[in-house]
């Protein structure tokens, strides 16, 4: 493992154990009643369960959130009290936008490398579905002085009232997927992405379709079955991902409307859906999982994380990252035996792949010669991705994560290349080896 | 200070509602905060001509998030802005020539006048131009570049070259009715590499009140490359007169470009330029530049709290306006002195102390009226001719260390001197100029800013008038 010349070096390797997720499932559905606390217990119990993890073994949880239970947003200590395991077990919290499950994986992975902890929970949930409503900070700052009590006449309670004026001023907002500098809702950016790259609408579609039939193929084909665990929910038991539509085709594609725009190519239908679910990866140090008798699914070998200006094209992030982490782990993309990227949007998809094979691109964007390749079809996103199958922001990492650990467990590949947009004009990668 | 036409909503309104024959000046965009990555993000910028400068262009375009239309009939024009343009996402889009389609319109023209031999290829100008200038949005921007005149050894040549300038000149008092500007930049040999800063400047909203203008891009001062955002980072600047007006607009541009500034200013005005200083994070210098020691007092100064200086910035600068026949002795000197004295002196003691750091700026204060001359203005119009001559003949000298010298001359320029005239003549002299309107102490700020940058290696011994096309003097 020396990769010393590069300056990515390591002390010990991490591997993945192995992974669990929560049914994906679409958002104000069957999951309404369970927060991201409770969908995150949902999946780290799973993974317990399966696993016969003595609980004690277990180092630390890190855990991913987007959309933050307000009351709780530590989610991954409320998980290690939730699941009543060891006081011991520490927890932290990490964001990055649609990044953050893998996030949490890298944390952990490091804190690994670095002989911080040797077994580490790690995986990332959302809840669309409970979304906290905020009340306008305008209210907020006019009721402060009735929550610090220090209104006793009724002339204060009236300035109080007198200050909620107008009423539109601080009923909550709706919440929305909007970059807070840009104020441009992401699927305004990727309609925008789709024009500059000249993404056709067809093309779109054609991604849609092709996402849903994988994922629905690898359903029926029991792909799956390794990572998606049954959840008991208030409105009954979800068994499976509920988005994956096997029967869509392009003609049924193509009749949706646009979203974004009225001239637009974006629709519902080739863009990621707002999802509710959880995924968990465990953690270890290749010693430590021989030592307890684990044979891991793959290991850790890089990652990368990038930034590019939102105001530019805020979901490209990953033809950046993606080329990063490969020249960390001393690997052309021609290397990497399977390539998963998370499909935020069909056009953000084919932008990314569009500027990987790109000479233009790397010369100007990357310093490199020539272009980072393009990545064949039939090693591409094999079995779906956040179009089909969903995306609770936090939770896509670490399913990817998970996807990708067990098919090289498979033994038919060697390296595995993940690639994710997130929002703030966030990219990140990895890159996954088989455990010889 | 205020421009009721401009700035007083129901006046404008008034006057267009009841239909006066009274020109309302058009608004000019202008630039809020510091340099931005992309100053140009989603301009359309149409792009004709062709020549040397076709790969620059292209990048420039592209890095500054334009998007590009080409206009030509062949392949190898647009070939330049297909590389960048995939690397950034923004494939040019290409126009037939002729008439311009319906409905389209452009925020810039661009015309690379390079290839151009003869005076019957000026031709190639008219046909880019006339279909598209009336096409061009609210605070456009025309741009031609070509080669310098002087370079030509061809008469004929030269005098194609030279042609373009007067084209600009024009086309800039036909287009500023609508706020928008028309300059030409001539690149010499081998300079191109010099040029993209210096277009993302003028095609951006911070060139509002420069128009008319030619740019000479040399490659007589050494230059290394330059940022696109945050140019001023590590660098110490010297404004004096940054009491107010055009040095305190000068200071608070450069500090948000990342420089620490000097607020030079007299000791009576100790208190507004302390106030300037402690707002943008910069220091105090109280000098009166007349002063017998002031250059030592300066260099000293400069020397012991940062070693030395990058930019310095001349802005200091009176009036004592009487025609010659009735003007004093004392006001003679005392505007020769401080507008012309005083800068040579400090300009001289910061060079033979080699106090001016490598690739450092200095920009000197002209004006409009020391270029066409001013009734009551001798003693002012010699000055600030001076500075024209000073720059001129200071560039070469120090050109080795990568320093440039530029002047800057304004026309009517919003502050407290314009503020002072009778406002009959005010009035008038605000409407004098292509965008019919009197310039923000910031346009010229903008401008001194840019020209202390990096990216500005190519202009040297320039002299760069920010008048908003005033119709004396350009």
């Amino acid at each position: 493992m020396s990769k010393k010349k590069n300056g990515w070096g390591k002390k010990q390797r991490a591997v993945i154990v192995s992974g669990a997720r929560t049914p994906f499932v679409k958002a104000f559905g069957k999951f309404l009643k369970l927060d991201s606390i409770d969908l995150a217990d949902a999946a780290v119990k799973a993974l317990l369960e399966r696993t016969e993890l003595p609980h004690e073994e277990v180092d630390s949880i890190v855990w991913g959130g987007v959309i933050f239970p307000s009351l709780a947003p530590n989610i991954a200590r409320e998980v290690a009290l939730d699941l009543r395991l060891p006081a011991s077990v520490e927890g932290m919290t990490c964001t990055r936008a649609c990044a953050t499950g893998l996030q949490a994986v890298t944390l952990a992975a490091a804190a690994i490398e670095r002989g911080e902890a040797d077994v580490v929970i790690a995986g990332g949930s959302d809840s669309t579905s409970n979304a906290p409503l905020n009340l306008p900070q305008k209210a907020v700052h006019a009721l402060a002085p009735l929550a610090f009590g220090k209104a006793s006449s009724p002339s204060d309670y009236l300035s109080v009232l007198a200050q909620m004026m107008p009423i539109t001023d601080v009923l909550p907002k709706m919440p929305k997927i909007a970059e807070r500098t840009t104020g441009q809702v992401m699927g305004e950016s990727a309609e925008e992405m789709a024009k500059r790259n000249g993404i056709t609408r067809d093309a779109q579609d054609h991604f849609a379709e092709r996402s849903h039939h994988r994922a629905a193929h690898a359903i029926s084909t029991g792909r799956f079955d390794e990572e998606v665990v049954p959840v008991e929910s208030p409105e009954g038991a979800v068994y499976t991902d509920n988005i994956v539509r096997g029967d869509t085709s392009v003609e049924k594609l193509s009749r949706l409307r646009p979203v974004f725009a009225s001239d637009g190519t974006v629709t519902a239908g080739n863009a990621s859906p707002l999802t509710d679910g959880a995924a968990a990866v465990l953690v270890m140090s290749e010693a430590k999982a021989k030592a307890l008798g684990y044979t891991p699914l793959a290991a850790i070998r890089s990652w990368a994380y990038v930034g590019v200006d939102p105001a530019d094209q805020l979901l490209i992030g990953p033809a950046l990252a993606m080329p990063k982490a490969l020249d960390r782990a001393g690997m052309e993309l021609k290397d990497a035996s399977v390539v998963d990227m998370h499909e935020a949007f069909a056009a953000q998809v084919l932008s990314v792949t569009k500027a990987l094979g790109s000479k233009a691109f790397a010369e100007v964007r990357l310093g490199k010669g020539s272009a980072v390749g393009e990545i064949d079809e039939d090693r591409f996103n094999l079995y779906g991705g956040s179009i089909s199958i969903g995306h609770p922001f936090a939770a896509t990492g670490a399913r990817m994560v998970t996807t990708m650990a067990n098919e090289l467990a498979q033994g038919q590949h060697e390296t595995a290349l993940l690639g994710i947009c997130a929002a703030g004009g966030l990219g990140a990668a990895a890159v996954l080896e088989a455990v010889a | 200070m205020s421009d009721l036409l401009l700035d007083n909503e129901q006046a404008r309104r008034w006057i267009k509602t009841l239909g006066l024959p009274i020109p309302v000046p058009e608004r000019r965009a202008r630039a809020r905060g510091p340099y931005e990555e992309r100053p140009l993000e989603n301009k359309r910028v149409l792009v004709g001509g062709s020549g040397a400068l076709q790969d620059v262009l292209a990048q420039t375009l592209t890095r500054a998030g334009a998007n590009p239309v080409i206009i030509g009939d062949t392949d190898a024009v647009l070939k330049p802005f297909l590389g960048p343009g995939e690397a950034w996402a923004r494939p040019p889009s290409h126009m037939a020539s002729g008439d311009a389609p319906e409905g389209e319109r452009v925020d810039a023209i661009v015309f690379d006048g390079t290839k151009l031999h003869s005076p019957a290829d000026l031709h190639a100008l008219y046909d880019v131009m006339h279909p598209w200038i009336r096409r061009l949005n609210r605070s456009g921007r025309v741009i031609v570049l070509g080669r310098p005149a002087g370079d030509a050894k061809k008469p004929a040549r030269a005098a194609t070259r030279a042609g373009l300038e007067g084209f600009v000149r024009s086309v800039a008092k036909e287009v500023g009715n609508v706020g928008a500007t028309a300059n030409s930049v001539f690149v010499e040999d081998g300079a191109e590499g010099r040029l993209e800063p210096v277009l993302r400047f003028l095609l951006s909203p911070r060139s509002a009140f420069v128009t008319c203008q030619p740019f000479h891009v040399t490659k007589l001062a050494k230059g290394e490359s330059a940022p696109d955002i945050q140019p001023l980072e590590g660098k110490v600047a010297l404004v004096t007169g940054a009491a107010r007006g055009i040095g305190e607009a000068t200071a608070e541009l450069m500090a948000a470009e990342g420089a620490h500034v000097v607020c030079l200013d007299r000791p009576a005005d100790d208190g507004p330029t302390s106030e300037v200083a402690r707002r943008i994070g910069g220091s105090v210098l109280l000098v009166d530049i007349t002063d017998e020691d002031a250059p030592e007092r300066i260099a000293a100064d400069l020397r012991e709290r940062f070693g030395g200086v990058d930019i310095v910035v001349h802005n200091a600068g009176v009036t004592r306006d009487k025609t010659l026949g009735r003007m004093k002795s004392d006001a003679w000197d005392m505007a020769v002195d401080i507008n012309l004295g005083a800068v040579v002196r400090i300009t001289d003691a910061l060079l033979s102390d080699d106090l001016v750091r490598k690739e450092g700026r200095i920009i000197c204060l002209s004006s409009v009226s020391g270029i066409a001359g001013n009734r009551g203005q001798t003693n002012y119009s010699a000055s600030k001719a001076g500075i024209v001559g000073f720059v001129r003949a200071l560039a070469p000298q120090v050109a080795k260390k990568g320093i440039t010298v530029n002047a800057i001359a304004p026309g009517f320029i919003e502050t407290r001197l314009t503020t002072a005239m009778p406002v009959a003549i005010r009035e008038g002299a605000r409407r004098l100029s292509a965008v019919g309107q009197g310039g923000k102490p910031e346009d010229v700020g903008q401008m001194i800013t840019f020209l202390s940058t990096p990216g500005a290696s190519g202009l040297s011994g320039e002299t760069v008038r920010v008048c908003g096309g005033a119709l004396v003097g350009a």
